[in-house]
């Protein structure tokens, strides 16, 4: 397939249908992945253990919803349709993102007794982010230039956050033993979903073979290598291959946990999607 | 630094003599600084409920952050709730450093919160059923704050000053924010506009209820005092009758109406003429007895509890590798 | 100005930020840590979320000295110091313009300006 291509705006995507379905399949990935993720941040709001702590990983979600929303509006310049509807409309099954995003914060509703798991939180940021990372700094070398001038300015804000998470990680994993075994047993519950981030889905042959992002086996290779030296240097033993759900997000299968989070979040939309809101 | 609570050899009397000629002069007092303890309990009430009120403020409209229904209204208002809890941050901060030559921290105002001690305000206390909440929250409630919060820029306290200062430079923001949430609503479908008039009509009371009774002449013993210290400078009916006088006219240009059907300007007055709201019922909500006060206190001393084990980890985490 | 100095508290922090390279420290506010990693990692969403931020320092507050309120008054000067400042040499110009003047009238020129 086109190896040398380069495609530097959408008018000329759309010129070539099965690279066009390629990127959108790629990019509802992305989009989805970040857009799930700072959702269940934002459910965080007001209950962080700390107010300071509280106001900065606010910033974190809105960060990356703001990375979603740009996704979704390449998307929406593709034609493919509003990015207010992209994000609210469309059914699960439409879905692409990882299970590992859209699992709850923990029992209960955001509203209503959450028992929300603070180190489910810390490592579930942390390890996507680390393959956000190498999944950013492939898409600087995409055949999309488009893509490739967004993802050089996601980085500068994502390494903050990892800056963040890192403090976080080591900390609690150098702590007390209570709060060692909460972190084991959060790095255990994440591997489990752990190993669908590189997954490109079911059209990964195509979304590679036009050199839209490195392969799959790439992805993973580094983000493992990454995120192995960091676990050791937090002094935390390394949990080995990770895992997937059964149900595989790629794929646009889902749990409830993100039939409940697409019901809140389009709530208000929903009432009508015609109206201005 | 450390604290300098008393100052050589004065008295008692002529270090409150002094301590009124300073404030009477117009100048400010710092935490260091010596300071009546009626001053001090004085601010700490303030400046506690206030924080804590930012604090609790957080919850009704958080409901409305996964929700929201645009993506920009969903950065929007997450960024908005963000500041109100960076706003309890400031507060508390402030609040902190007077009592602790008390022996008290943050711990204990959370405790007192949890125990019914300290109240937080009455419009936190209610319910918010519709996404017009958070509009008429942020244009009306953030607007009846802004002019509380102004009329203390000028306090007698430098530290809640400077506090106020960073606040009102984004408070800004929120009644923006909000007006911006209402305008599209009352711009919009007769659904929305029905969903905008019932919020309003549902908020009116807690908004009147917001600067606290009508003095009607009686100024009480708290208030001649944060009077008398410049902690504050207008009275409960004054600033009721500047937020009237500033939101009523643009309620009535969009097409709406309060629940209150002889309200009228006296022009010879230059004042609304209002009906009171149910001060008794204002009393019960402050104390704790409002419609969703045990919910929202429920979830935050839930959160606080649960994350306890967080705290305490970071804070042995010097000790364990050290 | 703490008494938090015992194990069971968390620690106050004074937050210093720098807006650009050419731009010195400045002062903005103090947030409660238990460690200064934390601290800074929390430092700049409590109070530069909309301002640009080039650098940060955070300090303990235990750690700063300053001067108790007594002795601030000290810090008051006589405004006696004009030959310190600019408005102390305001006659310089129109000297200047009067040379200028007198020598173009001498010579009956106009020089540049």
């Amino acid at each position: 397939m086109g190896e040398l291509l380069q495609v530097e705006t959408a008018q000329e995507a759309l010129k070539n249908q099965e690279y066009t379905q390629a990127l959108v399949d790629l990019l509802f990935q992305l989009a989805d992945d970040d857009f799930i993720l700072a959702y269940r941040g934002s459910e965080w709001l007001g209950l962080a253990p700390h107010i300071e702590e509280d106001v900065a990983f606010s910033s974190m979600a809105q960060d990356m919803m703001g990375h979603a929303v740009m996704y979704y509006e390449m998307l929406e310049e593709l034609g493919v349709g509003k990015a207010d509807d992209l994000a609210q409309l469309r059914e699960a099954s439409a879905f692409r993102n990882a299970i590992l995003v859209e699992r709850q914060n923990g029992a209960g509703g955001y509203n209503d007794d959450p028992h929300y798991d603070w180190a489910y939180a810390i490592v579930r940021s942390y390890v996507y982010g680390l393959h956000k990372k190498v999944r950013l700094e492939s898409l600087l070398k995409s055949s999309y230039s488009p893509l490739t001038l967004i993802s050089r300015k996601m980085l500068t804000e994502h390494r903050y956050h990892l800056m963040h998470w890192q403090v976080w990680l080591k900390q609690l994993a150098n702590s007390t033993p209570d709060a060692r075994a909460r972190l084991e047993a959060a790095i255990a519950k994440v591997w489990s979903d752990a190993g669908e981030l590189s997954d490109l889905g079911p059209n990964a042959a195509s979304i590679t073979g036009f050199g839209l992002i490195e392969a799959e086996a790439t992805l993973r290779e580094v983000w493992l290598k990454e995120t192995q030296a960091i676990f050791e240097a937090a002094n935390l033993s390394w949990p080995g291959e990770p895992g997937a759900a059964k149900e595989r997000g790629r794929a646009g299968e889902h749990t409830a946990d993100l039939i409940q989070a697409l019901a809140t979040l389009s709530e208000v939309y929903r009432i009508d999607p015609a109206a201005s809101w | 630094m450390n604290t300098q609570l008393e100052h050589s050899d004065l008295t008692e009397d002529a270090k409150m003599e002094a301590f009124l000629a300073k404030i009477d002069r117009g100048e400010k007092i710092e935490a260091d600084d010596w300071m009546p303890d009626d001053y001090r309990n004085q601010l700490i009430k303030l400046i506690s409920m206030h924080g804590i009120s930012e604090i609790m403020g957080a919850l009704p409209e958080k409901e409305w952050v996964p929700k929201a229904p645009t993506l920009r209204r969903k950065l929007a208002i997450m960024a908005k709730v963000q500041d109100e809890m960076g706003h309890g941050q400031l507060l508390l901060r402030v609040a902190e450093d007077l009592i602790a030559p008390l022996g008290k921290t943050r711990e204990d105002i959370m405790q007192d919160l949890f125990a019914g001690r300290l109240k937080f305000h009455n419009v936190f206390h209610m319910e918010a059923p519709t996404w017009a909440d958070a509009g008429v929250i942020g244009w009306l409630v953030d607007g009846a704050a802004i002019i509380t919060q102004s009329m203390s820029l000028d306090t007698s306290y430098a530290p809640y000053a400077r506090a106020l200062h960073r606040i009102c430079a984004e408070e800004k923001f929120h009644a923006q924010h909000g007006e911006s949430i209402v305008l599209e609503l009352a711009e919009g479908t007769e659904e929305q506009r029905q969903m905008l008039q019932e919020s309003i009509t549902r908020w009116w009371p807690s908004l009147l209820m917001f600067f606290g009774p009508p003095e009607n002449g009686n100024i009480t013993s708290n208030q001649a005092s944060n009077m008398r210290y410049k902690i504050r400078s207008q009275t409960n009916e004054e600033l009721r009758q500047i937020f009237l006088k500033k939101y009523l006219p643009r309620i009535f240009h969009l097409g709406f109406t309060v629940p209150d059907e002889t309200i009228y300007f006296d022009e010879a007055e230059d004042k609304w003429i209002y009906q009171q709201p149910d001060w008794e019922e204002f009393k019960q909500i402050v104390k704790g007895k409002g419609p969703r006060s045990a919910h929202r206190l429920h979830l935050r001393e839930m959160s606080y509890e649960e994350t306890k084990w967080v705290r305490d980890a970071i804070l042995s985490y010097g000790r364990q590798v050290g | 100005m703490s008494n938090q100095t015992n194990n069971e508290n968390f620690v106050i922090y004074e937050v210093f930020s720098q807006k650009t390279v050419s731009a010195s420290f400045v002062h903005q506010f103090s947030l409660l840590a238990p460690n200064a990693e934390v601290a800074l990692s929390m430092a700049r969403e409590n109070f530069l979320r909309r301002e640009p931020c080039f650098n940060l320092w955070v300090v303990k507050r235990d750690d700063i000295h300053g001067l108790p309120p007594e002795e601030r008054p000290f810090l008051e000067r006589l405004d006696n110091k004009s030959y310190r400042e600019t408005k102390g040499y305001g006659d310089l110009q129109g000297r200047w313009r009067r040379h200028k003047d007198e020598y173009e009238a001498q010579h009956n020129t106009k020089s540049g300006s």
